[in-house]
């Protein structure tokens, strides 16, 4: 192929035409060549429980733990290495795992279930961690107050006897834009609290007024009601209690406190007087 | 397999491209074709705010790793500050992803947003507030996407230009040395 000895080439094009020579001959012992690859995807690492292959073709949403198949084209067998090799630029603080990228589906969906558990438990159970509030809700997430919040409004307008739509939107704008006045409101009284970590903490601490909800639902003499909700309501307050105050300076402290309790009462009387 | 040699490239994960248009299509249809079938508000509210959830939770979770390669999340540090991490493959691995699945994945990213502003029009001019509520929420839920990942492509852009800067750095660094070498 190389004419070197008729036509003097400029040296330049003498090695492209070298370089698309050995692509040629690359491509000619490509099912050679595909074995000496290293199988990397089993290089990936922590909150994996099988090797992820994210990029060969036929991918499926769950992908399978099944290595990528030795005989595809080359474009495959190079993307799947590729794919699970390490990420530009992960800059994690805390040691949580840099692979996320690769991860199976069902692995982040585990993830995300195990977080919604471990909020609700550092956020409405006692704990030791209560006392360090900054760290308990380090992992905020919205999907629990989203659950809480859904399922309030649900139970409200199933015990309703009339104007049940109207119920469950004044039910959930009620819950959503309290969640953010209060934030607001710490956050203007000069407090440290992060807006969504906030957020996910007054949805969390719904929870009880949610089961003292739904036990009205299904009783219904008054005095049991009455009786039910202020338990519920006692321990919403008591779980929201440490963290709004270790938000501000403790001069303020009513100040921030006493906007939480209040719609917390008005949710509980609106749970009371729901008929 | 075949598919794959051919020239024009076809859909590299067609089962992640489905579950991220199938789930926006879900809540704008039901939305849209619920006032005809449904009178209940409560149920077109809450079917409508879970698809777009859950929507959500796909493209951040599965087809924007899948398809273009980019993550974003928020993480609080120990002095208790937030920080917005913003996560991509590395350069070869981006260079490697097929054009019609992040084509795909971004055009029906702003379509969705663009469709939940016209909704919102509409039931601002019919003065129905609690209407209003339904894609006021998913609206939000489409921006925050969009904005999560537009951030992370820039991030990446970002990354290419250093790397592409230090990879020359590095040439000049080495052919500069081996010159000197020689003579």
């Amino acid at each position: 192929m190389s004419h070197s000895d008729t036509i003097p080439l400029h040296p330049s094009s003498q090695s492209d035409i070298d370089e698309i020579e050995n692509l040629i001959n690359a491509d000619v012992h490509s099912a050679t060549v595909l074995p000496a690859r290293p199988p990397s995807p089993p290089r990936v690492s922590i909150p994996i429980s099988h090797s992820p292959s994210p990029l060969p073709p036929y991918q499926k949403v769950h992908p399978s733990a099944s290595p990528p198949p030795v005989v595809p084209a080359v474009p495959a067998a190079a993307a799947a290495p590729a794919g699970s090799s390490r990420i530009g630029i992960s800059s994690d603080a805390f040691g949580s795992p840099p692979d996320t990228l690769t991860e199976p589906v069902w692995d982040t969906v585990k993830r995300d279930l195990a977080r919604i558990v471990s909020n609700l438990k550092l956020v409405v159970f006692p704990n030791p961690y209560r006392e360090d509030p900054g760290r308990a809700l380090r992992d905020w997430d919205l999907w629990g107050p989203f659950f809480f919040i859904v399922f309030l409004g649900l139970t409200l307008s199933w015990s309703a006897s009339a104007k049940k739509s109207e119920v469950f939107a004044v039910a959930f704008a009620i819950l959503a834009a309290g969640a953010i006045i209060l934030t607001l409101n710490v956050l203007l009284l000069g407090g440290h609290i992060i807006f969504f970590q906030s957020l996910s903490l007054l949805g969390y601490c719904l929870f009880p007024l949610a089961i003292g909800a739904l036990i009205c639902m299904l009783e219904g003499n008054v005095i049991i009601k009455i009786v039910v909700v202020s338990i519920t309501l006692a321990w919403s307050c008591w779980a929201a209690y440490p963290f709004m105050s270790a938000a501000v300076n403790p001069r303020r402290k009513a100040l921030a406190l006493y906007p939480v309790f209040l719609m917390y009462i008005s949710v509980a009387f609106f749970i009371i007087a729901i008929d | 397999m075949e598919r794959v040699q051919t020239t024009e490239e076809n859909y590299a994960n067609p089962k992640t491209c489905l579950f991220h248009v199938l789930f926006k299509a879900a809540s704008l249809a039901f939305y849209i074709l619920s006032a005809l079938f449904i009178d209940s508000f409560v149920i077109i509210f809450v079917v409508t705010v879970f698809l777009a959830a859950l929507d959500f939770w796909v493209v951040k979770n599965v087809s924007g790793r899948i398809l273009v390669g980019l993550r974003w999340w928020n993480e609080i540090d120990e002095r208790g500050e937030s920080i917005w991490k913003f996560e991509c493959l590395d350069q070869e691995s981006l260079a490697r992803m097929n054009k019609k699945d992040s084509w795909l994945f971004w055009w029906t990213l702003y379509i969705t947003a663009v469709a939940w502003i016209f909704l919102a029009i509409f039931s601002l001019i019919r003065f129905q507030a609690d209407y209003l509520l339904v894609v006021g929420v998913c609206l939000s839920l489409s921006v925050a996407n969009i904005v999560g990942f537009t951030k992370c492509r820039k991030d990446a852009k970002k990354q290419i230009q250093q790397f592409a800067s230090q990879t020359i750095a590095s040439h000049l660094t080495s052919s500069l040395q081996s010159a000197f070498s020689i003579v």
